[in-house]
């Protein structure tokens, strides 16, 4: 990671800015939408996998920095949803993208199907990631 | 219906709180299919949009809108070996790909 910073740092102009944009690993909250309101049904449990991929990007920023190749700048945290119309589509989606990284417990898909059954039409369910966004100035 | 990322458009918003993409010469590193890519090229001078899924680049060309005044560069490239001069971007945007 830290060499493809590197590379990065090098296609950069003298002025250049670098954003970092990547989901972080934090028990993201399944929730059932319906007509605007909110009902958190449960959470997917990080695995270990997840929380190593996050802990090597800082720290091959954190290095970065340290090597003086750039320069933080504003960080913010903000929700990301990501929506299904069917909670098997939302679980068979997790399975096969995500399988590395989170898993759905069954007692939780167990929630999410209850909860599902007794909520009215036009819901969706969503899963809410926590997003990390900084900005690092090139430094020459 | 198919899955729906960021239909609020929460992403977009915070990127341009942090940067400005106006008129920039801009490198998206982990296009894949385009979905973030398009949210800021309209108004980007020129995106060069590079992902190692060919797969997902197909379709992001296939996905791109017709009414784009700069079409974005669909590359198929690794960031660990960019094919690309020294300086030639203003922004880089690690789109969740670090």
């Amino acid at each position: 990671m830290v060499h493809a910073l590197e590379e990065i740092h090098r296609v950069l102009a003298p002025t250049g800015t670098l954003l970092d944009l990547r989901p972080l690993a934090d028990r993201w909250p399944v929730e059932i939408e319906e007509a605007g309101h909110i009902l958190e049904i449960g959470r997917l449990t990080d695995l270990p996998l997840g929380l190593s991929d996050d802990q090597a990007a800082n720290l091959s920023v954190k290095t970065a920095a340290k090597e003086g190749l750039y320069r933080r700048g504003n960080e913010l945290h903000f929700p990301l949803y990501i929506y299904w119309d069917d909670p098997d589509e939302m679980i068979g989606y997790v399975a096969e993208k995500w399988a590395d990284f989170v898993i759905i417990d069954e007692h939780i898909q167990n929630y999410i199907h209850a909860a599902w059954e007794v909520s009215g039409t036009g819901k969706r369910i969503r899963i809410k990631l926590k997003m990390l966004l900084t900005r690092w100035n090139k430094q020459v | 219906m198919p899955i729906q990322k960021d239909p609020e458009g929460i992403e977009i918003l915070n990127l341009k709180k942090v940067a400005d993409f106006t008129d920039r010469q801009v490198l998206e590193i982990g296009c894949g299919d385009g979905r973030l890519t398009f949210k800021y090229a309209p108004f980007a001078g020129h995106v060069t949009a590079i992902d190692p899924d060919v797969t997902a680049l197909l379709a992001a060309t296939t996905a791109t809108p017709v009414n784009l005044k700069q079409v974005p560069s669909f590359i198929g490239a690794n960031a660990i070996d960019l094919p690309f001069p020294t300086h030639r971007f203003d922004l880089a945007l690690l789109s969740w790909s670090l």
